[in-house]
């Protein structure tokens, strides 16, 4: 157990490090969190008598922020896998597998890189939100926050690990990447609540995870309890999403590498 | 002990045979050179060797440990260094040896040392703190030879080392590794395609060509079996001809004499004492010998006696048809 331990922590530096080096990265996937946040936040200013029959007395912009917020997540976490894609074909996986580190160590070293990557930038967007005006009644909320985007995004990296494990080519990864990130951001309360949906897509939203994220995180921030989802809840649907995310990725991670690619 | 033993080694992928039942073995200390051409068979080889695949049947057992049931093991006894360079490109050096270093599980406080005693090895000392993107061809590889090293394993795999490297960078990674043979006496198991770089390298070659071992023995000897030395010879065109003939066949040395109109070749041992038999004959005769030169013969040449076909010039033996279904298994 130690040394997957180690071996987790060898594949972590080397994600971090790689993710270091790349300084317009960091800037380029601030770029669509960013216009997010300024051009729909301000756009949809004028709803604010949707969200106001929700119960929330907020700008929509204080509304939406928790959402983009989580935007930053789901697309920075699931993009993450992708250089497993270019490791298999560089020889990088090559080179670890036939070190003795063991095989499930690669997938969560990757994983737990690509949530604190996303985390770090989620937290680049709240400086954004603060920037142009979205407070925080209490900031110290920040720090369970991060937590859970940390949390969530370990969850997403299993998916986009999972995906980029079993795909051959590119363009399979980021076919998949599109056809889940997109739809699972969109049947949220990220952009507006739960209760303006019809009911069966409300039903649908019930099953996402991204739903229960959006919900705690919005509360966290501004105070604002909706949807009657209790917060333990929303923390227990989150933990048994990742673990269950985790646990495939590194199951499936694992088996698929032993084949030739 | 054997550092490595194949035992009927056979990979198939699907009704395609790339390893058809291959035993060899290669002693502890010893240069192994994998000689054969694209597609022979040799780097499906080396990826069973290093645990990467599976054999459909038969076995090896490298460092005395089994590849099917004992990976593990096998890994922390094996550097495995690829055809293609493996190192990131962003790191310093210093970063990808340290990465190496941690992947092979080599004890903390050993680390630096390890990574100092490589680098001054490999000579890039001075480099090691500029990110790799800096570097060349010849010294990406040599870090990546580095990497496999780290670790002072006891068996280092090379897949074609000096693929596409010019002919200088070429002859430098070969000092590298004639280095790191003696410092390390450690076993040495290298693919390649290049004639060049098997016989300047390797203690013993194993020639393989469509998935079978042809041949295993040291370069001399095999070319040695071919006579050591070849003579060829232009004469002006004379009727003494065919008593020259005669006569140049009465030189012990001399093995065999093919001739193709007035050119004559010789395959013959001792040439440097056949030469000036063969002007005194000349001058007895009265011929006139326009050119002379004395040869050794090349690996190419023992290429193409066992496998009937030069190793760079098969197109016989392509059949686009296969390599494409192989090349369509491997990624499926």
């Amino acid at each position: 157990m130690n040394s997957v331990m180690y071996d987790t922590y060898t594949i972590f530096w080397r994600e971090l490090k790689r993710y270091k080096k790349s300084r317009s990265g960091v800037l380029i996937r601030l770029i669509q969190p960013a216009i997010w946040i300024i051009v729909v936040g301000n756009i949809f200013s004028e709803t604010q008598p949707l969200i106001q029959s929700v119960g929330f007395e907020g700008e929509y912009i204080e509304f939406m922020a928790p959402g983009v917020i989580i935007l930053t997540a789901i697309f920075t976490s699931i993009f993450g896998g992708v250089n497993t894609l270019w490791d298999r074909r560089y020889g990088f996986m090559n080179k670890a597998l036939t070190s003795p580190i063991s095989r499930s160590a690669i997938a969560l070293g990757k994983m737990s890189a690509i949530s604190l990557i996303a985390a770090l930038q989620a937290s680049l967007i709240i400086g954004i939100a603060l920037a142009i005006g979205v407070t925080f009644p209490n900031p110290l909320m920040i720090i369970p926050i991060m937590g859970i985007v940390i949390l969530f995004s370990l969850g997403f990296s299993g998916i986009s690990v999972t995906l980029a494990a079993t795909a051959k080519s590119q363009e399979t990864f980021w076919g998949m990447i599109n056809l889940l990130g997109m739809p699972l951001f969109m049947l949220s309360p990220a952009l507006f609540p739960l209760e303006l949906l019809p009911n069966w897509l409300a039903v649908v939203a019930k099953l996402n995870p991204v739903t229960y994220t959006v919900l705690l995180v919005r509360e966290l921030m501004t105070g604002v309890s909706e949807g009657g989802v209790p917060i333990l809840i929303s923390i227990a649907v989150i933990f048994a999403f990742v673990v269950a995310m985790v646990a495939i990725a590194s199951y499936v991670f694992t088996r698929e590498v032993n084949k030739p690619f | 002990m054997y550092s490595i033993e194949a035992k009927s080694l056979t990979k198939s992928f699907g009704d395609l045979i790339a390893v058809n039942d291959v035993s060899f073995s290669v002693e502890k200390g010893e240069i192994f050179g994998f000689l054969g051409p694209n597609g022979a068979g040799k780097s499906t080889t080396m990826m069973i060797f290093t645990t990467l695949l599976k054999p459909t049947s038969g076995n090896a057992v490298i460092a005395g440990f089994d590849v099917m049931k004992d990976a593990k093991h096998v890994r922390e006894n094996i550097g495995f260094v690829q055809q293609e360079t493996t190192v990131d490109e962003y790191l310093t050096g210093r970063e990808n040896l340290l990465l190496q270093a941690k992947l092979n599980h080599i004890p903390k406080n050993e680390i630096n040392k390890r990574i100092d005693e490589v680098l001054d090895l490999i000579e890039l000392s001075d480099k090691q703190d500029q990110a790799v993107v800096t570097y060349s061809g010849g010294m990406r590889k040599r870090l990546d030879i580095a990497g496999g090293l780290l670790h002072h394993p006891k068996v280092l795999f090379l897949d074609e080392p000096t693929v596409g490297l010019d002919i200088q960078t070429r002859r430098k990674i070969w000092e590298y590794i004639k280095k790191i043979h003696i410092e390390f006496e450690m076993t040495i198991f290298v693919t390649t395609h290049y004639m060049e770089e098997a016989d300047n390298l390797c203690d013993r070659i194993g020639i393989i060509d469509g998935g079978k071992i042809q041949v295993i023995d040291s370069p001399q000897n095999m070319k040695n079996a071919l006579g050591n030395e070849i003579i060829s010879l232009v004469v002006e065109n004379n009727n003494n001809n065919d008593s020259f003939l005669a006569e140049l066949k009465k030189i012990e040395f001399i093995k065999k004499i093919n001739q193709d109109d007035s050119k004559l070749t010789l395959f013959t041992s001792n040439g440097t004492e056949v030469i000036p038999k063969i002007f005194q004959i000349s001058s007895e005769l009265g011929i006139k010998i326009i050119t002379i030169s004395l040869t050794q013969p090349t690996l190419d040449d023992v290429f193409i006696s066992y496998t009937g076909h030069e190793i760079r010039d098969d197109k016989s033996k392509f059949n686009r048809k296969i390599e494409h279904a192989k090349m369509k298994r491997l990624r499926a």
